[in-house]
C-alpha cells in the first residue's frame, strides 16, 4: 500500500519525538493501544499556567500512519488550549494524511491519546 | 446458521488449554479426508463442498493454534461483540510494552534475542494461565478481555521479534 506524501514526511521526519516527566505536575500523559496491530503510542504535553499546551511529545510503536497521526497531533496541539485540544478529531488528522480507510483507526488512536493525556493533566489538577 | 464451531469441527469441548500437537494431527487427518485432489472425479457440487469444508477447517484450525485468535473466539461466542480494533486504556500494562519494545529496539546479537525470548515466552505463558482460569466465568468477564488484548500486544512483540531474528540472520 502507497503511504501519501505527508505521511512519509511525518514518519520520516516525526515532529516532538520524546519523554515528558510523568510525574511533573503540568504534564499530561496519555498512553493507548491498537492490540489487534500491536501499536503503542504514549502522547504528552505541558501545560502553562494560562492553561495553554505550550509543548507536546510523543513516541509511538506502530506502523508509519500510526506515527504520523500522533506526530501531526502533537504539531496541532501546541498552542492550544485543553479545550481546543481536545476537539481535534480523528477525521481531521485523517484527511490531513489522506488516510486510506484500513489505516483511519490509526488517526482514531491518535485521537484517542489526545483525549487521555489531557483528561490525565485534568485529574491531576483536580479540575475534573 | 447450522455452521459447527471451531472446537466441534475438532470433536473438542470449548476449552482455552488445547493439546496443540492433538489438534495439529487431528487437522492433518481431517484435512486430508477433504482434500481438493479427493475430489477430482466428484461432481461439481461435491467439489464445491469439499472445498468449502476445507476452508473452514483451515480458519478453524487457524484460530484454535493461536493463543490469542483463540482466546478472542472464546469470548466472542458467548454472543457478544469483540471489535477487532479498539483502543485499550491499560497504562501499566502499555507502559511494559513500550519499555519492551525500547529494549527489542537495542538488541543486537542472539544471545539478547535468546534471553529476550525466554522472558516473552514467560510473560505470554503467565497470561494464558490467568486467561484459562477466567474465562468462562461471566463476573470475571472485563479481566478477560483484558487479558485476552494483552495476549494480543504479546503476539505482535513475537512477530516484531521473528522479524529481528532475520534481519540478524542475514
Amino acid at each position: 500500500m502507497a503511504y501519501s506524501e505527508k505521511v512519509i514526511d511525518h514518519y520520516e521526519n516525526p515532529r516532538n519525538v520524546g519523554k515528558m516527566d510523568a510525574e511533573d505536575p503540568d504534564v499530561g500523559t496519555g498512553m493507548v493501544g491498537a492490540p489487534a496491530c500491536g501499536d503503542v503510542m504514549r502522547l504528552q504535553i505541558k501545560v502553562n499556567e494560562q492553561g495553554i499546551i505550550e509543548d507536546a511529545k510523543f513516541k509511538t510503536y506502530g506502523c508509519g500512519s500510526a506515527i504520523a497521526s500522533s506526530s501531526l497531533a502533537t504539531e496541532w496541539m501546541k498552542g492550544k488550549t485543553l479545550d481546543e485540544a481536545e476537539t481535534i478529531k480523528n477525521t481531521q488528522l485523517a484527511e490531513e494524511l489522506a488516510l486510506p480507510p484500513v489505516k483511519i483507526h490509526c488517526s482514531v488512536l491518535a485521537e484517542d491519546a489526545i483525549k487521555a493525556a489531557v483528561r490525565d493533566y485534568k485529574q491531576k489538577k483536580g479540575l475534573i | 446458521m447450522g455452521t459447527p464451531c471451531h472446537f466441534a469441527l475438532f470433536e473438542l469441548q470449548p476449552s482455552f488449554n488445547l493439546d496443540l500437537d492433538q489438534l495439529a494431527t487431528r487437522y492433518r487427518e481431517l484435512a486430508r479426508g477433504v482434500h481438493p485432489d479427493r475430489f477430482a472425479d466428484a461432481s461439481e457440487r461435491e467439489q464445491r463442498l469439499a472445498l468449502e469444508q476445507s476452508a473452514s477447517l483451515n480458519e478453524a484450525y487457524q484460530t484454535l493454534k493461536n493463543p490469542p485468535k483463540r482466546a478472542r473466539y472464546l469470548l466472542a461466542m458467548g454472543g457478544r461483540e469483540l471489535p477487532l480494533e479498539v483502543t485499550v486504556h491499560d497504562p501499566e500494562f502499555l507502559l511494559q510494552q513500550m519499555e519492551l519494545r525500547e529494549e527489542l529496539e537495542d538488541l543486537s546479537d542472539m544471545d539478547g534475542v535468546a534471553a529476550f525470548k525466554r522472558r516473552l515466552k514467560l510473560a505470554q505463558d503467565e497470561l494464558n494461565q490467568s486467561f484459562a482460569a477466567c474465562w468462562d466465568d461471566a463476573a470475571q468477564r472485563d479481566q478477560a478481555e483484558r487479558l485476552m488484548r494483552r495476549m494480543q500486544f504479546l503476539d505482535k512483540l513475537t512477530y516484531e521479534v521473528r522479524q529481528l531474528e532475520e534481519r540478524l540472520d542475514d
